[in-house]
């Protein structure tokens, strides 16, 4: 069986050997290429910052999973709570300040993914479709306000102003270049809280129950509908705690354009992860390493899209094992 | 063609008990180290209609497939019409005129009746309608059917299912047919109407193989029956020389005791409606205005052909149905607005008719699906947290009831086969003192002894004080097991005149609407 999976990694790397060849470069230099960004303290602290949101949104996405629900709108609530976060840490500074952030990044999210998960539960209407439209609305409701009423007045671009250093979220572990951000350490321990929640806690069972067979759930005790509506919002809501966290550790500000689409790498860290939490971990951290290799590789002309290529195979092939694996 | 001149030929020449239409000798079929078949022989008289009885798991099944060239045998030896056979496959069971139906129809609703009849056995690449249907109508016409051939065979009755599988063999030309349990989701009239349609085959000389568990069937429409058990021939007979009772004692292999019936003082009310009607899928009063009082002690059987409301009673008794109008009382109190984990809390257990979709989690674990439903109960709880010792007691002791096979409780539901994962759901309802018990067939997929172990424990619940309604579509069942029958028919509920309470034939007839004549 794992035999499989190791020829289905290694088909996977052909092809991606494959498509570098056919861009014009040769496998060969850009690993030499990839060595020589790696052994730079710089490449691990970019990694670590791109981890750090898959992470948190993969929750996010992995929750709604979990519950039967597809959230696709971990995008739209990721830029919602960053949004917010921005706004209230410009209000309210010091370290209350980061953390009315954090909630009102978090209350942000579930609000925008509420109507979604109360669609699905009391219309029928499914979530991805409402959650696709939640993010165009998202993005565009944002664009706008960063754009007008939360433009900062003394700059050019669209942004608002910066945060001022003592409403960040501080560095773990500092020695230039490399930062470690107590930012990664609460996505951590947001997977080790899920993990135990959904083993251990009634309402984890309940959860689990809902999204493995919703009839059976509804047999055994458990109100579906606002399970449904519940998880929906608390997926939302960590997909807001990301954004906010993305804008109180990294970016110290929102603008246009804020997210390169970690809400939708997300979905493909949870599929990745598999059947626990924990995998969340290694799918994260694996999707961090491609796109900082990617950014290495791109100053030497390879096309960025490679890096959607070769997790576009991974995913496939994962999924096919995993099913494969379920029916046998 | 040369088996049939074969044939013919021993036909003239008198010689048809010497040389039986289909003859089996020394079959074994082993499945990995599972021992399936052992040695199994068997000789099935032309024109007869033969039994094949045992228990789940006995390789009734398997012995048929054998036959039928799906599951080749590791040795022994087929012979058709005296010809010795080696089928690689079904198909060529077919040509050699051997058909089978199975305990699950092979029809697809989405096709018209007319193409499910010709579906595989097409007569050419490109299909002329009308004589195909001139010949299907004249096949059917034969047997006294009759079909909308242009309408989807969703919309067929179970009843019109099995006479479609049944013309689909006659199609194929198929003179020995094999059907595996045909009765099960027939009600007695349909059952009946089929077995006067097998014999009128077996007379015109067609071979018929029944795998049955039902030995009234046996007793009154067949001539002979092995008897199979742990994958061996126990017994051959002719069913004239037998009975019904010694017939039970080869299949289970010990004699059987009389189960206990009505003899209980009815106490409290335990469930009662009033004026019950419910919503079907349809949009439909699939239950009407039904009133119904169980008693504490009382195992009462639901009576009835297969969707007259059963399931959109069972529902509504849950919580989860849609209740147009009317109450439900449990123990005096009004439940009928409580959702289904109010009225677990308050004692209300279910065994529920389709285990796959409403009684287990095939993902998860034997462990987990213990507490599934009685999660928030007694000890398995504590504050909002699982607790996990309590949840694996419950989980042994459940596997434990009625010896649930399986290969650890960490593994999955679905490693266990639908046997097994029943016992399963039938003991997790007798946990944590129920006070009303729903079952819905609840000795679906059980042999025997299972059977019996299932209703013992439900009445033993109800010795201490509960109450249960089972519903199952074989009347026999609930005959032998429950203390009183009512019977529901397009939604209402039917109780049979107090000197017919256990009249078989009185309660079949209301179960078709033909009481009319009762009166009469």
């Amino acid at each position: 069986m794992s035999g499989r999976l190791i020829t289905l990694i290694l088909v996977s790397f052909l092809l991606v050997i494959g498509a570098l060849m056919l861009a014009g470069v040769m496998p060969l230099d850009a690993l030499s290429v990839l060595g020589e960004t790696f052994r730079q303290k710089g490449a691990w602290t970019r990694t670590l910052r791109e981890t750090t949101p898959l992470l948190i949104a993969g929750v996010a996405v992995f929750l709604g999973l979990r519950a039967g629900l597809f959230n696709i709108g971990v995008e739209g609530q990721f830029l919602l709570g960053a949004l917010t976060a921005a706004f209230v840490g410009l209000l309210v500074s010091g370290p209350l300040g980061v953390i009315l952030a954090v909630i009102a990044g978090s209350v942000a999210g579930a609000l925008w993914a509420w109507p979604a998960g109360w669609i699905k539960a009391y219309r029928g209407g499914h979530e991805v479709i409402t959650t696709i439209m939640l993010n165009n609305v998202a993005a565009f409701f944002t664009t706008w306000l960063v754009a007008g009423p939360l433009k900062a007045p003394n700059q050019e671009s669209t942004t608002t102003a910066a945060l001022p250093a003592m409403t960040r979220l501080p560095s773990l572990y500092s020695s230039p270049p490399f930062f470690l951000n107590v930012a990664l350490l609460l996505a951590v321990l947001m997977v080790v809280a899920l993990a135990i929640w959904l083993k251990r806690t009634v309402a984890g069972y309940e959860l689990s129950a809902t999204g493995a067979n919703a009839i059976a759930a509804e047999v055994a005790g458990v109100n579906v509908k606002r399970m449904t509506v519940r998880a929906m919002a608390a997926s939302g809501a960590i997909g807001g705690l990301a954004g906010a966290c993305q804008v109180l550790a990294y970016e110290w500000r929102f603008y246009e354009g804020f997210s390169p689409g970690y809400g939708f790498d997300a979905l493909g860290v949870a599929l990745l992860a598999g059947a626990t939490p924990w995998g969340l971990l290694p799918a994260s951290v694996l999707f961090g390493l491609l796109t900082t290799s990617s950014t290495a590789l791109a100053a030497n002309g390879v096309p960025r899209g490679l890096n959607g290529v070769l997790l576009g195979l991974l995913i496939i092939g994962f999924a096919a094992y995993r099913y494969r694996r379920k029916r046998t | 063609m040369g088996h049939c001149c074969a044939l013919r030929a021993a036909g003239r020449k008198g010689v048809r008990r010497l040389t039986p239409h289909v003859r089996l000798r020394g079959i074994d079929k082993r499945f990995g180290s599972v021992v399936a078949l052992e040695a199994v022989s068997l000789e099935v008289e032309k024109g007869t209609i033969h039994a094949i009885v045992g228990e789940n798991g006995a390789g009734k099944t398997t012995l048929m497939k054998v036959l039928y060239g799906s599951h080749p045998p590791d040795d022994g030896t087929i012979e058709v019409g005296g010809e010795a056979v080696a089928f690689r496959d079904s198909a060529d069971a077919i040509r050699h005129r051997i058909g089978m139906v199975s305990q699950h129809y092979s029809i697809i609703p989405e096709l018209t009746c007319l193409q499910n009849l010709i579906l595989g056995a097409e007569p050419a690449a490109f299909l002329d309608e009308q004589a195909i249907e001139a010949r299907a109508q004249m096949l059917a016409a034969k047997m006294g059917f009759s079909f909308a051939w242009s309408e989807p065979a969703a919309n067929l009755s179970p009843a019109g299912a099995q006479k479609l599988e049944i013309l689909k063999l006659l199609w194929r030309e198929a003179d020995v047919m094999i059907l595996d349990e045909p009765t099960a989701m027939l009600s007695p009239a349909d059952a009946e109407a089929l077995f006067e349609s097998l014999t009128a085959l077996a007379d015109q000389g067609r071979t018929i193989l029944l795998v049955t568990h039902r030995l009234p069937e046996v007793l009154r429409f067949c001539k002979r029956a092995d008897v199979l058990r742990g994958g061996k021939n126990v017994a051959t007979t002719e069913v004239a020389e037998t009975s019904a009772g010694q017939l039970a004692e080869w299949i289970v292999g010990h004699a059987m005791s009389e189960p206990v019936v009505g003899s209980f003082e009815p106490g409290e009310a335990v469930l009662e409606t009033r004026g019950l009607t419910v919503r079907g899928d349809r949009g439909d009063e699939a239950v009407r205005g039904v009133d119904v009082l169980i008693r504490s002690g009382e195992v009462v059987g639901l009576a009835g052909v297969d969707g007259n409301g059963q399931r959109e009673l069972y529902d509504a008794l849950v919580g989860v149905g849609e209740v147009l109008a009317g109450d439900v009382f449990m123990e005096g109190a009004d439940i009928g607005r409580l959702n289904p984990g109010e009225r677990i809390a308050r004692g209300l257990r279910l065994i529920p008719e389709d285990r796959h979709t409403q009684g287990v989690i095939e993902d998860w674990s034997l462990e987990a699906n213990a507490a599934l439903g009685l999660h928030r109960l007694g000890d398995l709880r504590r504050g909002q947290w699982v607790h996990a010792p309590a949840r694996r007691r419950l989980a042994e002791r459940i596997a434990e009831r009625f010896r649930t096979k399986h290969g650890g409780l960490h593994q999955p539901m679905r490693s266990l086969s639908g046997g097994n994962q029943q016992r399963f759901v039938a003991a997790r309802s007798l946990e944590f003192a129920p006070r009303l018990m729903l079952a819905f067939q609840p000795t679906r997929g059980l042999d025997i002894d299972g059977t019996q172990a299932v209703y013992e424990a439900i009445r033993n619940r109800c010795r201490e004080g509960a109450a249960a309604l089972v519903a199952s579509f074989d009347l026999d069942e609930l005959l032998e097991h429950c203390d009183r029958i009512v019977v529901i028919r397009g939604g209402r509920i039917y109780e049979p005149p107090a000197p017919q309470a256990r009249d078989r034939n009185a309660i079949g007839r209301l179960m078709v609407g033909a009481e009319a004549g009762l009166s009469a």
